[in-house]
């Protein structure tokens, strides 16, 4: 059982964070509580680890749809506007809709972002599947049109979002006070059920067919067109749901919210190990790149690096992270061959 | 026996990749100016050893020596600076290049900066002329078919010096035309002094061509001995290292009557047109026809992959709609398509899935895959048909090419096809698996089952069909009973001649 564990693809990552984590704490240092003056370290306190999981959390759930169109050997640039789009719309619907009606207006936020989800995934599917463009092209294109429309229809305005959804994105589940873990709860379920997807669907494993040889996969007789179709949806659905999370945990939308997100997403399926050629990848590894990606930001500030390094650090980062990846996913690989070799 | 020099010796070569140790203390000699075989099964050896003589992999122990002189390649570079040359088995090529910017890619002519296009192209019909192939140096390589392709690969090789040219499977992918043009090549090559090692398991290949022939099995070598001292089931039996049954003579089989497939008046624009047949249950039906003649399109199009093709189809009796592969495999038909890395498998997943694939709806309960039922399946199949996997999860990759056939055949039982429409289904494949699937083929018959076997080995459509349909440019050009096929009378159909 520990060997399997140990031997799973996301051990590495796992470790790597963990490392990264006790690396932190050491050079932390530590301040004085202010209420209970007690020294606390800088990193390991459950206010800043539960902030640093809320930072992944938006674009770890929307890692999760990119890494499965990833697999399925797609690419969807158009999330970070599909996020603003869905979370304008919501707000605008919910400011005309009239006041807080509580979870009535929750119901319906979720509802607007999940449904502007939808819509713009299906109309990526669409597009890539009858215009038969690379699906790169085709969601640079709208991934400027729905900001495009985010823009003109909010006209540009930061919309607030009734108090009652940022009291539940904001919920403290019995936690102390000034601590949110909704987000990075919604983050760990998404991962799970995409998964759960993944390996135990016969949809997911169509994906994996789908990305591995779409050539075998038609000479299979699986349906490539309604599998395109649904990476699509899925990403957008994340989206949306990523967007009801982020504008109800912020309390407001506008059409500039995660300008640029869409590389931070790819990033983290990447780090995650997706092979962008297709038929390779995992939701639990997309997560847990993304909260690698953000802990190394995280890095910066608590290790009082200049900020202004930030990029820099993160570019290179991400880069090393895939080369150790591929590093390790080949001594792995020659690892098990040797152990086949002596059984034969 | 051998006359003068050796051309190449090789003295306790030993190679081990990850997990397979592919070569073991082999020595062996080759006589200069001969055509030697290199024989085994699939993983015997064979290309690694072509490969560490081209320079491509260095042997862990051992050496070769050229001409009498230890020699150790870094790299083809240096390899073919010493006069040996290759022709790869797939073939690599900058496809997207011309025939001239192909071969004069190690050293393009250049004058300061800029590509002289003028010399390249020169130099590039020089090459070519040096072993009297026509083709034209500015066609792009990607348009060639496949045996010209392997013409300027020869060229290349040639052009460069090569006193030793390596031909690894030269013949796995092409036409039996374009496999005689290359046969005459090689003996002109004999002619001038080439030493020619010729890696191949197609028996009738290393009696017409070979002076000499070694057999390598586990990555040992068995024997080396002159071809003319050899006989093929000697040769067979030393390749996989027990006798098998006779490969002639198939059991005579009652065709039954029921009508499984009636083809009418089936065409598609450009590909073939009017193909008229019927297949019985229990009967194989034998497509021949040179490469380029249409056969793998109208299996294509049979298995709904053609959304161009019209005619009428009857399965049973019932006139069918074949719009998409998923009403085919509705009405039980299956394809082996003839490319199995590109059409049958996703070499990335493992055994398991990929013999599944086709199934897994039906192996899953409320679109969650039932695990114990899959592998309980896949187990049977693989049991069936003898896969040889390090285990289920083994990725199809990793498998030799007779396993990987194994694996798409699997696909198919799995999905209960009672059509079965086989495409190349032994082509590079090793003897063993081969005389496996030619055993599977006929018990699948007997059991009921109709099938369509298109081949380009005619022994193997002679051995396993009941009767035999020839293809030519697209049409049906006759219709051969069992009794009274023979090789040469379906070559001259296929090719057109008078009989």
């Amino acid at each position: 059982m520990l060997r399997k564990i140990l031997a799973s693809p996301q051990t590495g990552l796992a470790l790597i964070i963990v490392g990264l984590g006790a690396v932190l704490t050491f050079f932390a240092g530590t301040h004085d509580d202010r209420l209970t003056g007690e020294a606390v370290n800088n990193f390991l306190n459950s206010h800043t680890l539960i902030q640093t999981a809320t930072d992944a959390s938006f674009f770890a759930v929307m890692a999760v749809g990119a890494t499965i169109v990833i697999i399925s050997g797609g690419i969807d640039l158009s999330v970070g506007s599909i996020y603003a789009l869905s979370g304008v719309t919501m707000a605008m619907v919910l400011r005309n809709s009239g006041g807080d009606a509580g979870a009535g207006s929750i119901l319906a936020g979720l509802a607007v972002c999940v449904g502007v989800g939808f819509l713009c995934g299906l109309l990526n599917g669409l597009l890539v599947v009858f215009l038969r463009v690379h699906p790169f092209i085709i969601t640079l294109g709208t991934m400027w049109i729905l900001r495009g429309i985010a823009f003109v229809s909010s006209k540009a305005e930061s919309i607030l979002v009734p108090q009652s959804l940022t009291t539940v994105a904001k919920a403290s589940l019995g936690l102390g006070a000034s601590l949110y873990p909704v987000p990075m709860l919604t983050m760990l379920a998404v991962a799970i059920v995409g998964a759960v997807y993944l390996t135990r669907t016969v949809m997911g494993r169509h994906v994996f067919a789908f990305g591995g040889n779409p050539e075998a996969s038609r000479f299979s007789g699986l349906r490539l067109d309604r599998i395109q179709i649904s990476v699509y949806v899925i990403s957008g659905l994340c989206a949306g749901l990523a967007a009801f999370m982020g504008a109800s945990f912020y309390g407001s939308a506008s059409c500039a919210d995660a300008t640029g997100y869409e590389l931070y997403v790819i990033a983290s399926a990447v780090v995650g190990g997706a092979s962008l050629s297709g038929g390779k990848g995992s939701a639990i590894s997309a997560m847990l790149g993304a909260v690698l990606i953000v802990l190394i930001r995280q890095s910066i500030r608590t290790l009082r690096f200049d900020q202004n390094y930030e990029w820099i650090i993160v570019g290179c980062a991400i880069i090393i992270a895939v080369v150790l990846d591929q590093g390790s996913a080949q001594l792995n690989a020659r690892r098990l061959a040797r152990a086949a070799g002596k059984e034969s | 026996m051998r006359n003068g020099v050796d051309a190449l010796r090789f003295v306790g070569v030993s190679r081990t990749f990850p997990g397979v140790r592919a070569l073991h203390d082999v020595s062996f000699a080759i006589a200069s100016g001969s055509v030697h075989a290199l024989c085994g099964e699939n993983g015997a050896g064979k290309s690694t050893l072509g490969k560490i003589l081209a320079g491509i992999h260095a042997p862990d122990a051992g050496h070769i020596e050229v001409f009498g002189e230890a020699v150790r390649f870094g790299s083809p570079r240096e390899a073919l600076a010493r006069g040996i040359g290759m022709v790869h088995q797939e073939l690599s090529f900058c496809e997207n290049l011309s025939v001239a910017e192909n071969l004069c890619l190690g050293a393009l002519p250049a004058r300061r900066f800029f590509v002289d296009r003028a010399a390249m192209r020169a130099r590039a019909r020089d090459m070519l002329a040096s072993i009297e192939s026509p083709i034209d140096v500015e066609a792009t390589v990607g348009a060639l078919p496949l045996g010209q392709r392997q013409m300027v690969q020869i060229a290349a090789a040639v052009g460069a010096g090569a006193r030793v040219i390596v031909f690894d499977e030269p013949t796995s992918s092409l036409s039996q035309g374009e496999a005689e043009r290359l046969y005459l090549l090689i003996d002109r090559l004999r002619e001038r002094g080439v030493t020619s090692i010729y890696v191949s398991h197609r028996m009738d290949e290393i009696f017409r061509l070979c002076d000499a022939v070694t057999v390598l099995r586990d990555g040992r070598h068995v024997a080396t001995q002159a071809v003319s001292a050899s006989d093929e089931a000697g040769l067979v039996q030393m390749m996989i290292g027990r006798a098998i049954e006779t490969m002639d003579a198939a059991p005579h089989r009652a065709s039954s009557t029921d009508e499984a497939l009636r083809v009418s008046g089936l065409s598609s624009p450009g590909k073939f047109s009017d193909i008229s047949f019927v297949l019985r249950r229990g009967e194989v039906l034998g497509l021949a026809g040179l490469v380029g003649a249409g056969r793998s399109e109208i299996a294509q199009a049979l298995f709904g992959l053609d959304p161009l093709a019209m005619g009428e189809i009857q399965v049973a009796g019932r006139r069918v709609d074949l719009r998409t592969p998923r009403q085919a495999m509705a009405l039980g038909l299956g394809l082996v398509p003839e490319d199995r890395k590109r059409q049958g498998l996703v070499l990335d997943m493992s055994a398991e899935s990929n013999s599944t694939l086709p199934v897994l709806e039906r192996l899953s309960r409320a679109t969650f895959i039932r695990r114990d039922e899959e592998r309980a399946l896949a187990a049977s199949f693989f049991e069936r048909l003898r896969v040889r996997a390090p285990g289920p999860d083994a990725r199809a990759a990793g498998l030799s090419g007779g396993n990987q056939q194994k694996l798409v055949l699997a696909k198919w039982l799995a999905a209960e096809a009672k059509i079965l429409i086989l495409d190349e289904p032994t082509r590079g494949v090793d003897v063993g698996a081969k005389a496996e699937i030619h055993a599977l083929v006929e018990k699948l018959a007997r059991d009921g089952s109709a099938i369509l076997l298109i081949s380009s080995e005619l022994p193997e459509l002679l051995r396993l069909s009941t009767r035999i349909l020839v293809v030519r440019a697209g049409r049906l050009a006759g219709e051969v009973s069992r009794e009274s096929a023979t090789q040469d009378g379906l070559l001259r159909l296929m090719a057109g001649l008078a009989a």
